[in-house]
């Protein structure tokens, strides 16, 4: 075969700084993902709750306004209690972190799906075919290394839950009309933004670790599958066998919840439903009924009510009933655990071959 | 001057993988020898400023490898001898993500990917997954990753193992060719002896983390005292018993002589004794040490 009958020309091209030489990685990561169609798959199903919060926000700004648009569903609107009727601005905070919560709630399953199409060949197929040296023998640092890989997950879960919740957030303050809107629901933004990111980071980390340590993505996995059923179904024995406050802890995704539930501020939320429900004992009954459908269970009537008994939807589960520092510590020390594994098992090569 | 280290010393636990280690090295091609656990691998990754040295000062191209080793990394392409290479990737796209990794631009490394691909003669197969490359395509492919940002230095590590004839000749030219005609320097580490001379101009001889030999092939493989290859075409012992007499030593190799003149004399010696004995010399030249020979010596000296 004839070699060299192109030449070879010298290059003067523009070279990028250090700091973002990690983008690299990523975007090649994301690239190669995206060639794969059960990631894009994933993605698009993973979409469908925020599309479906985008429309309720929006369906909401609509009420506020009294819109003439409603029109044709004016009939089901009247079945809404009569405090939000003729007040829905100040139900707006609760009804939006309502939707919020939601939406994570749901879009955390998608979360972990994602983690598992994306994460498990990230490290575990470089150690299997030695890449590691194409990378640490470049201009890039084994930090670049980790960040670019960890990018990579990032990308995906910020698609599924952080673009789409401020996506719909900002749908939603569009067709408020109302900069009131903003006033009272910035901390849903910020709080989506953040829990994303810990998400991101926690669940990417915890991957990447996993990834580490095997050069068989399958194993890997499976122990992510593993991790994230079996650390639910051991919170879940501990709590009907055992009773104590601390067992949710044990599972992986209850922390993201217990920290959801406080960026969110759902516990203001449920106050002032709460507050709904107090407002008289029959219209509470009616608050709880499953036509609101911003209220879980519906489909089935809820039992009478005696009095001063709360509706179970309107307290705080029982699962998310312990101090949040616990899950930032259980989170935290996932997070370490992960960072300290990732750092042993990618070596740089400072070792004898 | 290709490289500097001064001193250096590497140990891994009870392992001293680099003893006080000094070399310079010029720039063009340079032969990395040594046997294993020389310290090859450790050398080469001293020099891209992999790994954290115990003592001593080094610079690659004028560069500090201790305090810039990304700045070295980045004036310096490197062929691992690991296959290094993940499947499901195009060709075009494994050494365009190279020269990202490297700081170019998506546009610019696509563009500098099918340029060097069609210098390392991979035009053809540039959009073939890499994995259903032949052994040769790949180690082409390594060396068009590295030199894709267009680095001042190439450092291969055993770059024909495993290669049959025909592709190992390929590398060898690609390299030759690097270093001659494209300006590049090469440091090229190999247990191929014949692989070093065909391409390097001067070598250097690791053992034990010690440099045992440097030098250019030509000054290394001179003898220390002249010693020339002659054939006659008559009386072979008659000409040898007159060269005893003037004071040659001399040995005969396979109607070869090997003779060795006494201090002081030159070749003109041989001619005026065959020009006594009415000889014809129809073969004199100089005798050289094969890389081999040289090789082996300063390993043995080691020992």
């Amino acid at each position: 075969m004839p070699i060299f009958d192109q030449g070879y020309q010298h290059w003067q091209g523009a070279i990028s700084g250090h700091g973002l030489r990690w983008l690299a990685i990523t975007r090649q990561g994301v690239r190669q993902q995206l060639r794969r169609r059960r990631t894009k798959w994933l993605v698009s199903v993973a979409f469908v709750p925020a599309f479906m919060l985008a429309a309720f926000l929006v369906l909401w700004g609509l009420i506020e306004q009294n819109s003439t648009i409603l029109q044709p569903i004016m009939g089901l609107l009247q079945s809404l209690p009569e405090e939000i009727r003729s007040g829905p601005k100040s139900y707006r905070t609760a009804i939006w972190t309502w939707a919020f919560n939601t939406l994570f709630d749901v879009s955390q399953f998608f979360v972990m799906l994602l983690v598992l199409a994306v994460g498990p060949d990230l490290i575990s197929q470089d150690l299997r075919f030695n890449a590691i040296p194409l990378y640490l023998s470049r201009p890039i640092r084994r930090i670049d290394y980790y960040l670019g890989k960890l990018g990579v997950i990032g990308f995906f879960l910020a698609a599924v839950a952080i673009a789409p919740a401020v996506a719909a957030y900002v749908l939603g303050l569009a067709f408020s009309f109302d900069l009131g809107v903003l006033k009272d629901t910035w901390h849903l933004l910020v709080g989506s933004v953040a829990y994303g990111a810990i998400m991101v980071v926690s669940a990417g980390t915890l991957m990447l670790a996993i990834s580490s340590l095997s050069r068989n993505s399958r194993l890997v996995g499976a122990t992510w599958v593993g991790l994230w059923i079996m650390s639910n179904v051991t919170a879940g024995v501990l709590m009907t066998s055992v009773k104590q406050e601390w067992c949710p802890l044990f599972s992986y995704t209850t922390n993201f919840d217990r920290l959801r539930d406080e960026l969110l501020d759902m516990p203001a939320a449920r106050e002032k439903f709460l507050g709904l429900w107090k407002s008289g004992q029959n219209a509470a009954q009616e608050a709880v009924r499953p036509r609101f459908p911003f209220f879980r269970g519906r489909g089935r009537r809820p039992p009478p009510l005696s009095a001063g008994q709360t509706p179970p939807m309107l307290t705080t589960p029982v699962h998310l009933r312990f101090p949040l520092i616990w899950s930032v510590e259980v989170l935290g020390g996932l997070f370490v655990l992960s960072a300290w594994t990732l750092s042993t098992r990618v070596k740089s090569l400072d070792r004898l071959k | 001057m290709l490289f500097d280290l001064k001193s250096i010393r590497k140990t891994y636990g009870r392992i001293t993988a680099l003893n006080d280690l000094s070399v310079v090295a010029p720039l063009g091609a340079v032969g990395l020898l040594g046997p294993n656990g020389a310290g090859k691998t450790t050398m080469i990754r001293t020099l891209l400023g992999l790994i954290r040295i115990d003592s001593g000062e080094g610079e690659v191209l004028g560069i500090n490898i201790r305090r810039k080793p990304l700045q070295v990394r980045q004036i310096v392409g490197f062929v691992p001898e690991d296959e290094c290479l993940f499947p499901g990737v195009e060709g075009v796209e494994f050494v365009a993500y190279a020269g990202e990794l490297s700081g170019m631009g998506r546009t610019d490394a696509l563009q500098r990917a099918h340029e060097v691909l069609d210098y390392v003669g991979l035009g053809e197969a540039r959009y073939r997954k890499v994995d259903s490359y032949s052994t040769g395509m790949k180690q082409r492919l390594k060396i068009a990753s590295a030199i894709v940002h267009d680095p001042k230095l190439v450092i291969l590590d055993e770059p024909t193992n495993g290669m049959d004839p025909a592709g190992r000749i390929e590398v060898l030219e690609l390299a030759r060719d690097l270093c001659k005609n494209k300006g590049m320097s090469l440091l090229f580490s190999s247990h191929l002896l014949v692989d070093v001379e065909a391409v390097c101009d001067h070598v250097l001889v690791l053992g034990r983390g010690r440099l045992l030999a440097e030098g250019t092939i030509a000054e290394l493989t001179r003898s220390e005292r002249p010693i020339f290859e002659v054939r006659v075409k008559g009386d072979l012992a008659d000409f040898s018993n007159r060269l005893a007499r003037q004071g040659c030593t001399f040995e005969e190799l396979d109607g070869v002589l090997h003779v060795e003149l006494p201090d002081g004399r030159s070749q003109e010696l041989l001619w005026s004794t065959a020009s006594d004995a009415g000889e014809q010399i129809r073969m004199l030249k100089p005798l050289r040490n094969t890389l081999e020979e040289v090789f082996f010596k300063a390993v043995s000296e080691l020992a």
